[in-house]
């Protein structure tokens, strides 16, 4: 078993490694960027109170591009809290062009694909900073709390704010959540029982002190998870109770802010069992018994500044830790390997970012980004590994008159040391480009962009045991977009009328996927680049409020329609230009709440439809379903206090659904929470 | 064209005399899919490709892995991530089904018993649970469908034959990366009837894993090395010699990765080897002369040829995943998984090796059994049957069948309506 690395020995082999010469001079171009700026800064008496007041600008009121020229969505504050959800990826199903993977359950893995790119795709990011998972490129949204969350924005392609990180522009989909930052001292505890034994507790304490705010967030979870299920078609009626399914975790963070200074702390420890899929069985004897266990840490800290109203700089850092256990080594375990496997991974992370404005329509910026990652395992025929990853990225954008630009090219180097039987993979170095126009005209934005990325194979891609291939080439994507964005508001009787309508066509190629196949009569797998997938579609928003000084309405419609067709091979009848698996045609979401003074009902209504499983036969398809979700809360406010209770029935027509065949989807399910806040 | 006349007069006459060609072919389908299925396929055509669906109205179940016929009305299949032995008559109806077995692999019969390897550590019998550290085999009898008598052998035992009362088990030791074992290179030798260990042969090549076939005494296994230093390798194992001395096979360089018996009692082996160092492939196709290796100390007995075209029809598929010959017809069959997540391909070959057709299947079509036409069915395998022998008139086995092949010494049959026991 190897012996883990302290933080020490990864600073240490860090500079052990031989950094790109044109790296350095970056790094030393942007530090000295930097040391004018300071000084320039010195000379001014009032500098600190400026930066505050500047700090707000950059947030808010800033001329510089809207963000009408990215393709994005936003679920914030109210609406987001509104929205019958327990994770990060409950909200993301509302957006257009989203798949949710899930494989049911609480403890349930649960990705995220933004127009059919592929989960490894789309990145997550925290306040800015991406959450990364060198060994397998997913981020498990299940971990993430809403309920320190501010906002999630969905972007397809960039972000494009004057002054974003290198990592930021090197995923085809990124997905913000936006920490929230307190505005008052508060203590609330929250209670929560519902369906399938689950029970939660949480408890947060946040204050808003001399410009320092914060919060910690606490939270426990426990839940047996052992739904019922029923399987109806014309070859079986199987009812059943999921086992194994059962999840415990704890979850602890806290971030602190001040102007342009923000940190957060995040730890997550959890207890899963992992349920297999639904197969023909005489009995209930033999089901999956395999557990994991998860243990996650972060501490992240980023600071900006702003210097004679021209020069922005950004500093990021950030440290992870996650180890994950995989046992099926139990006593009754009779028939499956007997697997007890650990695995540990470290990273660590910088950014340095600089944006300088000659003029209010125009910033150029660069960022350079550096990530030193460490994969242990006591796998068999397995070796540390370690991983620099190093971006760098130079941005222009405008807004002249109406006319919105951005351009921006991506460099990314990464490089990858082992003894691992097979070697290291060969360092991969490339550039990429994107592009965006958008032109206003009577509030209507049209815009159009292009954006080339591809993400390097992972860490378990390229070196796990049996499956891994060290000749992997990078899984390309190029998305092309054309859309539209119309906003406006208006008052109406005593209250104020809002719309925000969008939509979007765009065609996206992937090439490359980087997939698991069984070699050619092995019997062993092993990734491989194998595919082409080809893809157009529509996403459409609607999104309407109205609210007076007792009643608010709002109305969300996403509306998603699209053909993912596999290019890969013109010879193959059965498989060239046929829809590839798991990808709905026509997907669609609407969101209405109604609220009145501090009564909420909301309800959510999705319709996914048919998406196929295999391309085997025309059978193997996923039937289309409707999820309806409702929502009733209601909070008294006595003095300082406040008490809450709400009451949630989650797909309450009962509908058998899935997301991959034979892991079934609870079915409807209650939530009843009390809450109690000073 | 002078050819290509005779060639399809050839044609019509063996069509003419053999009218039909009755086959299963098992199709794995995708793991933890639940979607196993079988094929029916009848004169060049496709029956149902989910003909254990059409006939009894529910699913066969997830991955299922061997298929072989135990007497005349019953054919077994070995489901594995069901962990279910699945008993169905040649129209398809299901009999009965087991899950005393799990983890099961591979089965071979005598035509009374059915002999089950499994993966596993656990087995219902008739007297209890039984726990074992390694693999086992089972013995499952077919008047009641239970398991009566098991046997510890290696890690992972996969593929399993008979021969003169005894089993050979080829152990893989296919989880060595991981449990915390290595990988096997030994046969074990089981007496059938005590289900107790007699010998254990150990090959030196690691990893005895896949589709193992018979053809009389001699066994056709596949070793795909251990992936990394140890290369992919083939085996032709003699049991009877094995059950004299320790010096019982040989090991060629080339592995046997799907294999099968031809009716002259060759073996025709397509193999593909992997290195996770090198990432490349390489492939053979091979025609093994069991008798003349054995005899040569591996000096003969081996061409790289494939009768016909079935060589380059192999070579232009996407994922090779069977080769079988109809042990009646002596037509040839192949399969194609093609991308493993589409509908894979079941090739058809007349007996010297002429493409006859090409008919889609359902994913990961690998397991193929051919049904008699004939109302006898042999189901035990036995390629070499000699009809010019002095035979004792009918004589019967304890299945009610008319006793064709040799009879075994010690064995109970029944003539002119009378036990016997077999002295000769």
């Amino acid at each position: 078993m190897p012996s883990r690395h302290t933080f020490r020995k990864i600073v240490a082999m860090f500079c052990e490694h031989n950094i790109r010469n044109y790296y350095l001079q970056a790094i030393l171009a942007t530090a000295l960027a930097f040391v004018v700026k300071a000084s320039a800064s010195a000379q001014n008496p009032n500098n600190e109170l400026d930066t505050i007041k500047q700090m707000h600008e950059v947030t808010v009121s800033v001329k510089l591009p809207t963000k009408t020229i990215a393709t994005s969505q936003t679920l914030s504050g109210a609406d987001l809290q509104a929205l019958s959800t327990t994770s990060v990826a409950d909200a993301l199903k509302y957006f257009a062009g989203v798949q949710i993977k899930d494989y049911g359950g609480l403890g349930g893995l649960k990705t995220v694909n933004v127009r059919s790119l592929g989960a490894q795709h789309v990145g997550i990011y925290v306040d800015g900073i991406r959450i990364t998972n060198a060994q397998n490129g997913t981020v498990d949204l299940g971990k993430f709390s809403l309920s320190c969350m501010e906002s999630v924005a969905l972007y397809n392609a960039n972000k494009l704010d004057y002054c974003q990180s290198a990592s930021e522009y090197a995923s085809g989909a990124t997905v913000y959540l936006q920490t929230r930052r307190p505005t008052h001292d508060s203590i609330s505890v929250q209670l929560r029982n519902a369906s399938f034994h689950t029970w939660m507790a949480k408890l947060n304490g946040q204050f808003n002190w001399r410009g320092w705010q914060g919060f910690i967030d606490g939270e426990y979870c426990s839940s047996r998870g052992d739904y019922p299920f029923r399987y109806h078609s014309e070859y079986e009626d199987t009812v059943g109770r999921r086992s194994n399914s059962d999840i415990r975790y704890g979850r602890i963070e806290g971030a602190l802010f001040k102007g342009g200074f923000s940190s957060h702390v995040y730890y997550y420890d959890s207890e899963r069992g992992c349920p297999g899929g639904i197969v023909r069985r005489l009995s209930d004897k033999y089901t999956n018994i395999g557990r994991e266990w998860d243990r996650d840490f972060f501490v992240q800290a980023s600071y900006q500044e702003r210097f004679l109203k021209k020069l922005l700089f950004k500093a990021n850092a950030k440290y992870t830790n996650e180890s994950l256990r995989y046992c099926t080594n139990f006593p009754e375990n009779q028939n499956t390997p007997r697997v007890d496997n650990h695995y540990w991974q470290q990273d660590v992370y910088s950014a340095l970012c600089a944006a300088y404005m000659p003029w209010d329509w125009l910033s150029f910026s660069s960022s350079y980004d550096i990530r030193y990652s460490i994969l242990e395992a006591d796998l068999k025929r397995f070796d540390d590994v370690k991983r620099v990853d190093q971006k760098l990225v130079f941005a222009a954008q405008m807004n002249w008159k109406n006319i919105q630009a951005a351009v921006s090219a991506l460099h990314q180097r990464y490089s990858d040391w082992t003894f691992a039987h097979v070697g290291a993979a060969d360092p991969l170095d490339r550039w990429t480009p994107a592009v965006s126009l958008a032109y206003t005209f009577y509030g209507v934005t049209v815009r159009g962009w292009y954006k080339e990325i591809f993400r390097a194979p992972t860490l378990n891609d390229l070196y796990y045991t049996q499956v891994g291939n060290r000749n992997l080439k990078p899984e390309y994507t190029k998305q092309f977009n054309l859309g539209l964005e119309y906003h406006c508001q208006w008052p109406m009787f005593n209250g104020q009328c809002s719309m925000d309508v969008q939509a979007d066509i765009y065609q996206n190629k992937i090439e490359n996927r980087i997939v698991c196949l069984p070699l050619k009569g092995t019997y062993t797998w092993s990734m491989m680049n194998y595919g082409y997938t080809f893809c157009r579609g529509l996403n459409a928003t609607l999104k309407g409020h109205y609210h007076t000084k007792t009643w608010n309405f709002s109305l969300l419609t996403s509306l998603t329609w699209q053909r993912d067709v596999d290019r890969t091979d013109p010879t193959d009848v059965d498989m060239y230009d046929k829809p590839i698996c798991y990808s709905p045609a026509f997907s669609s979401g609407i969101t209405g709440i109604v609220g009145w003074k501090t009564l909420q009902f909301t309800t959510s209504y999705l319709y996914v439809g048919e998406r196929m499983w295999s391309k085997a036969d025309p059978d193997d398809i996923l039937a289309p379903y409707h999820n309806v979700d409702i929502k009733l809360s209601y909070t008294h406010n006595i003095k300082k206090v406040s008490l809450g209770l709400c009451l949630e029935v989650c797909d309450v027509l009962d509908i058998q659904y899935e997301h991959l065949p034979r892991y079934p989807m609870p079915g409807r399910n209650y939530k009843l929470t009390l809450s109690f806040g000073v | 064209m002078k050819r290509l006349l005779t060639f399809l007069n050839l044609a019509l006459y063996i069509i003419g005399m053999y009218a039909q060609e009755k086959i299963l072919l098992l199709n794995e389908g995708l793991w933890q899919a639940d979607n196993g299925r079988l094929t029916y396929f009848e004169d060049g055509t496709i029956v149902s490709n989910q003909w254990f669906r059409d006939q009894n109205g529910y699913k066969l179940g997830d991955t299922p892995n061997d298929i072989i016929q135990v007497n005349e009305n019953l054919i077994a299949i070995a489901i594995n991530w069901s962990n279910i032995v699945q008993f169905i008559t040649p129209e398809g109806k299901a009999v009965a089904a087991t899950e005393d077995i799990p983890n099961n692999r591979k089965l071979c019969t005598d035509g009374r018993y059915v002999y089950v390897t499994s993966y596993g550590h656990e087995c219902e019998t008739v007297n209890g649970t039984q726990y074992f550290d390694k693999g086992f085999v089972a013995k499952i009898d077919i008047s009641n469908f239970k398991v009566v008598a098991t046997c510890e052998v290696g890690y992972e035992p996969e593929g399993i034959a008979l021969y003169n009362g005894r089993l050979f088990v080829a152990n893989t030791g296919g989880y060595a990366m991981q449990e915390d074992h290595d990988y096997e290179t030994t046969v074990s030798i089981i007496n059938a009837s005590t289900m107790l260990v007699e010998k254990e042969i150990d090959t030196h090549v690691p990893n005895l894993y896949g589709k193992m076939s018979q053809s009389g005494q001699y066994l056709c296994i596949n070793s795909p090395g251990d992936y990394y230093e140890m290369p992919a390798s083939g085996l032709i194992f003699d049991c009877e010699k094995a059950l004299n001395e320790e010096d019982c096979y040989i090991t060629f360089n080339k592995p046997a990765t799907y294999n099968c018996t031809t009716l002259d009692g060759n073996f025709l082996a397509i193999g593909s080897s992997f290195s996770y160092i090198t990432g490349g492939y390489e492939f053979s196709y091979l025609t093994i002369n069991p008798r003349l290796m054995i005899e040569s100390q591996g000096e003969l007995g081996l061409e790289e040829k494939l009768p016909g075209t079935l060589k380059e029809d192999f070579v232009n598929m996407d994922q090779p995943y069977g080769i079988y010959v109809n042990p009646y017809t002596g037509y040839i069959y192949g399969t194609d998984a093609g991308s493993f997540e589409g509908a894979g391909y079941l090739f058809q070959w007349s007996p010297d090796g002429q493409l006859l057709g090409k008919h889609k299947v359902y994913i990961n079509p690998g397991h193929f059994l051919a049904l008699s036409t004939n109302e006898y069915i042999d189901g035990i395998g036995s390629i070499n049957v000699n009809e010019n022998e002095n035979w004792v008139d009918a004589m019967y086995d304890l299945c009610g069948r008319k006793v064709k092949s040799q009879q075994k010494k010690g064995f109970i049959y029944i003539k002119d309506g009378k036990k016997i026991i077999y002295n000769q």
